[in-house]
């Protein structure tokens, strides 16, 4: 045995002879160990791009290349506009396809960086000739950040931690489902690219901070430029990176690298973020982004008095300290009072989508149209469990071991996960800014487990490796316990591998544009109705068409069936919605008269009565009803709808305001003569298992102008009025007046 | 009143002038001697498409051989001619060669068609004439229920309209249903089931005209493709990819109010006249066929891959009535040798210029375009019908630089006769083939080149020499570790040695073995007081720590010969086994002291 070691080390130690053999040339600056390192770093960093892209194709592979969902049709929608069109024309374009008859002006109100990213990306593969369709692009843009994302997050946990556990951070964050959800391909969303951006930007900012150079700096600021340009996000970086700051100053973690640092981004990051033309002059007049400004004042006083400080006697400067600080705050209070009374500053603005989660709380209880939206529902345990699997357990740990040794940029990490668990616990869609940093706290957790029960093997290889963990004694470790808890820890994150994988493809896979059924030979169908309705639409009515929809199918029906529409998910006339809603909940003549004022042509609606899916526009009816109350309390109430006990019922118990409203009879008209199968009534709903209360519906003023072949989707054609006799018309006579001039001269005419 | 009677009288007076222009021509037509002895005609609607087939023998009654003769077409027919084409009476007889020409004083359309031998005086000759016209059958209502059944109107001629005189004829309408609304009753024709027969018409004069009008239901699907682009991409890697994007639409009566799914699916002969689905027969050799639109992938269609062709039924995403359309997208690949041939450089590529989309199909425009490989020069097309070149265009795609040559050519109204091959004629060297490779090749170099060169050199514009020293002084003690555990690994070798020769005292062997090791040992130590010195010189204070080495490596190298020379001791019977033992283990106990203090200077390191 003795002798079987010799040999391998004579081995070992010839193979390295050969190695410097090789290079004589370089023999001072040559690390053998390093190269080896950044190759083996390389290739994992190369297969977890690998694998993050390919697990995010299951969609792809079961139905096909095709964007999904709603909110990315509207993307794709303007992505190829801009490339068809150019840049200067998509930031001036006036799409009056939307919100008929205000249109929008989409350069304005769009935060551009996904369409740029998608349209460079496409104008420089044509540029080389590699002619891929814009829709191409689209659908794989979000896998291909996917990998970027994980290499900034490998980044900036070795910058936190160690290069283990960063290459571990990016592997956790390529495969963990909370951030898959929002990055399949095919859901060609800003999440997609603003988890790639918001993390590098944290790292350059951490960077920034641990060198004191204005480079980083610089470089951060440039990241989180286009982090603006990619989602509303931004806030949250232009929130934590100045709670960082107070932090630290809090924490007597002054130095001269922080300032260099906070300043520059925060001038600079200011002027680049106010660019972007939705995002405008928010920054210095909206109430998120006063945080901000607050602590770069802060730290421009910190700073002086620091100056100050050494050259003052101890009295003086306690008397200027005192005067300084009551000056600075009358002036900062009276400048508020002044701005707010001027109407400058705006102290709470939220639009429909607020970023800050505290008005979201208060949003989802005075506005029913954010409350209707499911991904605003607060998070369950369910779900964290789901999207994060083991990590959600192991980060306290890793954030444990992060303050146990603190340092400046573990102050930062600490208060990202304090402060995203916080956002993610009010609603779900913020899990994705949670996932980052759960994957790197736990990455740092793994990787400290594995250092210490395999550190001692590898001692003889990297003798460094003990050194850099000096709080880990290698002591009293038994040799048993060492390969039970590695094989422990590996099946955890072998599970954790198999989990994702599985809550990838069961749960985050489908194009919701495409359903498929499976029979019981487990052959599938599908079912392709969405499209055959508005591939109808877009084929068969007029170009200039007006298709009225709940504001859900908005995108949709501007994407794939290229015509008009009333409302869309870009929710921000929220009384335009609510007259929809109310034509929607009213009975037939009265919606008549709405529909009318609108110019609407076509009506679409979505039923799941005949195949029984549950996303039914009859399950929203509810919420169409509660918005058209927030704005016509008179003519709608909420309480009409209901049976006397209590009940939303579409069968003969049902209330009749709601067998009588228009979305009632459109989504039954004819059904009642249906009969689905031989042990239910005709008129059988088996979304609702009912059998209908109103089969004899008559319309009067639509007609059923397409229905598709599961009649999920449901058109109806809004009849022009009939022609009136036409009067005798003549031309008014007047009377020829007296010519009246004045005989007052204005003066001020002739001077 | 006079005005009046003035225009009367003028136009008598063209009418004169006409009618002897007439007679003049007529004349000298007859002159030729041809005459029509017996004609067959049918006209079969049953489709959407009006074919009319006439079987005529010829006969020469003139003097003189003939060695063409002159079809003609009425005026109200010839725009909506697709095609025309006539044989001989034989099915394998080769189609006549048709030039058209002008008939003075006549309106319509003619063909002049050449005789493969001259035909002799008094000679008779039966020849088929074949001809198709589209949107000749209008709807009529033009609008109808989803309930009611597609009624459309066919307005011709009794008559064959013919620059020659008839002698007689019979005409056969087939018709797509037994239902007919009315008929012209020239001649009291029979109708039985879904045919009309009209005559025997007895010397018809040339030119003659009887308006026929049939009002009959028809249900079978009116689809028109109002175009079609027909991509078809050659490469030189063995793979030609065809293309084709299509507009349809259902041009027979339009859909007047609703559109009920449920009487769509409850009753079957609900929305009789719409369609549902049709099917393209695809070449055998076909491959990875799709067929999309817009929005992504029909999910509608199946496809089935017969011995001779593949079959795809193509469903559009939603049935197909009066007055609607759909546009859609089907591509597929086909193996190139099938239809590319060469001769050294020499190239020639035969392919479908149209090819099926649904049976009795019309095309009202097409376009081909016809991408030929980069560098393809001396294109020659040669085409079965006329059809119009525009100007080419260049392509790029995968990998190209200067373009691949596209030629375009477009043609309207064709029907399935129109099926037929082009040829295209071209060069190509074949050195070009290489092009491509060597590009991808080139590009992987330079990426690879440009890391290299951004790792090996140092493009930082400011000098960190504390970092320098760092990374040095790093690669230096990364040596030196190197060689301690090297010499380490000397004194194990060495203790091979002595069990070896305590074995087999073999003192050649012992004494061999120290020399070497003195050596080795020798230059390692020297080189480890090198490296030594050049740490000194980084002012590093590494080096005491390597000088501590060194000492404790004396002490070590010492403990090795003394166990070295115990052993000669032990051998040559100078101390006893038990004595040799002590000292032995004692020995082996200090050297792992010595071992174990080098280790953690070294881990310190």
């Amino acid at each position: 045995m003795h002798g079987q070691e010799l040999h391998l080390d004579n081995f070992k130690g010839d193979f390295l002879n050969i190695f410097i053999f090789l290079h004589p040339q370089i023999p001072d600056i040559q690390i053998v160990p390093a190269g080896w390192q950044s190759l083996l770093s390389f290739t994992i960093l190369f297969l977890a791009w690998l694998a993050g892209f390919s697990s995010r194709l299951f969609a792809v592979i079961r139905f096909e290349s095709i964007i999904h969902e709603f909110d990315p049709w509207f993307n794709y929608r303007s992505t190829h506009h801009l490339t068809t069109n150019g840049f200067y024309e998509f930031l001036n374009w006036f799409d009056e396809r939307a919100w008929y008859p205000l249109g929008r002006i989409v350069g304005g109100t769009v935060y551009p960086g996904l369409m740029m990213t998608a349209g460079l990306i496409h104008y420089i593969l044509n540029l080389l000739h590699v002619t891929v369709h814009i829709r191409d692009v689209c659908v794989f843009l979000a896998p291909v950040f996917s990998g970027l994302t994980a290499i900034s997050t490998f980044l900036l946990t070795r910058e936190l931690w160690n290069q283990g556990a960063g290459l571990l951070a990016a592997c956790f964050i390529a495969i963990v489902p909370g951030y898959i959800s929002r990055s399949v391909a095919g859901s060609f969303d800003n999440e997609g690219i603003a988890i790639f951006a918001l993390q590098f930007t944290y790292y350059l900012w951490v960077k920034s901070v641990k060198t004191g150079s204005v480079f980083w700096a610089i470089g951060c600021c440039l990241s989180y430029f286009y982090m603006v340009s990619a989602w509303g996000g931004y806030v949250f970086i232009i929130n934590l990176i100045p709670l960082h700051v107070f932090v630290l100053l809090l924490m007597q973690r002054f130095s001269r690298r922080l300032y260099i640092a906070y300043s520059t981004f925060y001038i600079v990051g200011l002027v680049l973020s106010m660019q972007i033309p939705f995002v405008g002059f928010q920054p210095i007049r909206t109430s998120e982004h006063m945080a901000a400004a607050g602590v770069f004042a802060l730290l421009q006083a910190y700073a002086f008095l620091q100056y100050l400080k050494d050259r003052l006697t101890r009295q003086e400067f306690q008397t200027l300290f005192f005067l300084g600080v009551s000056l600075a705050a009358g002036g900062v209070f009276l400048t508020v009072i002044y701005l707010t009374y001027t109407g400058e500053f705006l102290f709470a603005t939220f639009n429909t989508k607020p970023s800050l989660p505290p008005m979201l709380r208060y949003a989802k209880i005075h506005i029913p149209i954010i409350a209707s939206v499911s991904e605003h529902q607060p998070t369950t345990w369910v779900s964290f469990f789901f999207d994060l699997h083991i990590l959600v357990c192991t980060f306290p740990a890793g954030l444990w071991f992060c303050i146990k040794n603190i340092n400046d940029e573990r102050v930062f990490v600490a208060l990202y996960a304090i402060s995203a668990v916080y956002f993610a616990g009010v609603m779900v869609r913020l899990m994705l800014t949670l996932t980052p940093v759960v994957c790197m706290l736990s990455a740092i957790a793994f990787s400290s487990v594995f250092e210490h029960y395999l550190g001692d093997d590898m001692k003889r290889e990297n003798p460094g490796s003990v050194k850099q963990h000096p709080f880990y004694p290698v002591k009293n470790i038994s040799v048993y316990s060492k390969p039970i808890v590695t094989m422990l820890m590996l099946m955890l994150l072998m599970m954790f591998a198999v989990h994702c994988t599985w809550v990838t493809s069961n749960a985050y896979s489908s194009p919701s544009v495409v359903l498929a059924s499976y029979n019981h030979d487990g052959s599938r169908n599908i079912l392709d109705d969405f499209r055959e309705a508005y591939y109808w639409l877009r084929q068969n009515t007029d170009e200039h068409a007006r298709v009225m929809s709940w504001w859900d199918y908005g995108y949709q029906i501007a994407g794939m069936a290229n015509r008009t529409t009333l409302v869309d998910n870009n929710t921000w006339n929220n009384s335009h919605i609510a007259l929809v809603g109310k034509a929607m909940s009213s009975n037939e003549s009265a919606a008549y008269e709405i529909m009318k004022s609108l110019d609407v042509d076509y009506v679409l609606i979505i039923f799941g009565g005949v195949i029984g899916y549950s996303g039914d526009d009859i399950n929203k009816f509810l919420w169409m009803v509660r918005i058209a109350e927030g704005e016509h309390p008179k003519d709608i109430r909420e309480s009409d709808y209901f049976t006397p006990q209590g009940e939303f019922r579409v069968d003969k118990a049902g209330s009749p305001t709601l067998l009588n409203c228009l979305m009632y009879k459109m989504s039954y008209y004819r059904f009642g003569e249906m009969q689905l199968d031989f042990r239910t009534p005709p008129g059988f709903d088996r979304t609702r298992n009912a059998e209908i209360g109103n089969k004899d519906i008559r319309l009067k003023h639509l007609e059923e102008a397409f229905t598709s072949e599961h009649w999920l989707v449901r058109i109806y054609r809004v009849k022009k009025q009939e022609n009136r006799q036409a009067l005798d018309h003549k031309f008014r006579n007047i009377a020829a007046k007296q010519k009246f001039t004045s005989k007052k001269v204005l003066p001020s005419r002739f001077h | 009143l006079f005005m009046k009677c003035s225009a009367v009288k003028s136009m008598i007076l063209c009418f004169g002038i006409f009618a002897l222009i007439a007679c003049f021509f007529r004349a000298s037509l007859c002159a030729e001697g041809l005459v029509n002895e017996d004609v067959k005609r049918t006209l079969d609607l049953s489709s959407h498409l009006a074919k009319i087939t006439a079987e005529i023998q010829l006969a020469n009654h003139g003097a003189s051989r003939v060695s063409g003769f002159t079809l003609a077409l009425e005026a109200e027919l010839a725009p909506h001619l697709a095609f025309i084409g006539v044989k001989g009476e034989e099915e394998e007889d080769e189609s006549l060669e048709l030039k058209e020409t002008t008939v003075h004083g006549q309106s319509g359309k003619f063909f002049e068609a050449q005789l493969p031998s001259s035909l002799a005086p008094g000679a008779k000759l039966r020849v088929k004439v074949e001809t198709v016209f589209s949107h000749m059958l209008k709807p009529f209502p033009t609008h109808i229920t989803q309930a009611e059944r597609q009624l459309v109107v066919f307005q011709g001629n009794h008559y064959l309209y013919s620059p020659y005189p008839t002698r007689s004829q019979t005409t056969r309408v087939r018709l797509a249903s037994k239902t007919v609304e009315s008929y012209t009753k020239l001649g009291n024709p029979t109708k039985s089931d879904e045919t009309v027969e009209y005559g025997p018409f007895k010397d018809v004069p040339p030119f003659s005209q009887d308006a026929m009008k049939i009002h009959y239901e028809n249900n079978t699907p009116f689809i028109t493709i109002s175009s079609v682009t027909r991509t078809i991409e050659v490469s030189h890697w063995g793979n030609i990819a065809v293309e084709e994007t299509i507009d349809l639409r259902h041009t027979g009566a339009f859909l007047k109010g609703p559109f009920s799914r449920y009487d769509y699916q409850r009753q079957s002969d609900s929305g009789i006249s719409s369609v549902k689905s049709f099917k393209t027969i695809l070449p055998a050799s076909a491959q990875d066929v799709y067929y999309r639109d817009e929005i992504g992938n029909i999910s509608t269609s199946h496809l089935q891959v017969l011995d001779d062709s593949v079959e795809v039924e193509i469903r559009p995403r939603f049935p197909l009535f009066g007055g609607w359309k759909t546009h859609y997208i089907i591509g597929y690949n086909l193996p190139s040798y099938e239809y590319l041939y060469n001769l050294g450089d020499q190239y020639a590529l035969k392919i479908r210029l149209v090819d099926h989309v649904y049976d009795d199909q019309v095309i009202d425009q097409l376009t081909v375009k016809l991408i030929l490989p980069e560098g393809a020069r001396n294109i020659h097309v040669d085409t079965p019908y006329p059809i119009t070149r525009s100007q080419d265009e260049l392509h790029y795609t995968y990998l190209d630089t200067f373009g691949r040559p596209v030629l375009v050519a477009t043609k309207n109204n064709l029907v399935e006769q129109h099926i037929q091959d082009v040829v295209v004629h071209y060069t190509f060297n074949k050195i070009l083939m290489l092009q491509e490779p060597l590009l991808v090749v080139g590009l992987f170099y330079i990426l690879f080149f440009t890391v290299i060169i951004y790792v090996r050199l140092d493009f930082s514009i400011t000098k960190d020499p504390a970092a320098e020293v760092r990374m040095k002084v790093a690669s230096i003690t990364e040596q030196v570790l190197t060689l301690v555990n090297k010499r380490l690994g000397l004194y194990r070798h060495m203790d091979e040695v002595v069990n070896r020769y305590k074995q087999t005292r073999d003192t050649g062997a012992l004494n061999s073995g120290r020399k070497t090791l003195e050596a080795e040992h020798r230059t390692l130590s020297n080189d480890i007081s090198a490296l030594q010195a050049r740490l000194k010189a980084e002012g590093s204070d590494l080096a005491e720590k390597v000088g501590e080495i060194q000492k404790l490596d004396n002490q070590l190298k010492d403990l090795v010969c003394r166990s070295c020379q115990e052993a000669e001791r032990l051998v040559a019977g100078k101390v006893k086994k038990d004595a040799y033992i002590d000292s032995d283990k004692t020995l082996s106990g200090k050297r792992q002291e010595l071992v174990s203090r080098i280790d953690s200077l070294l881990d310190a390191l």
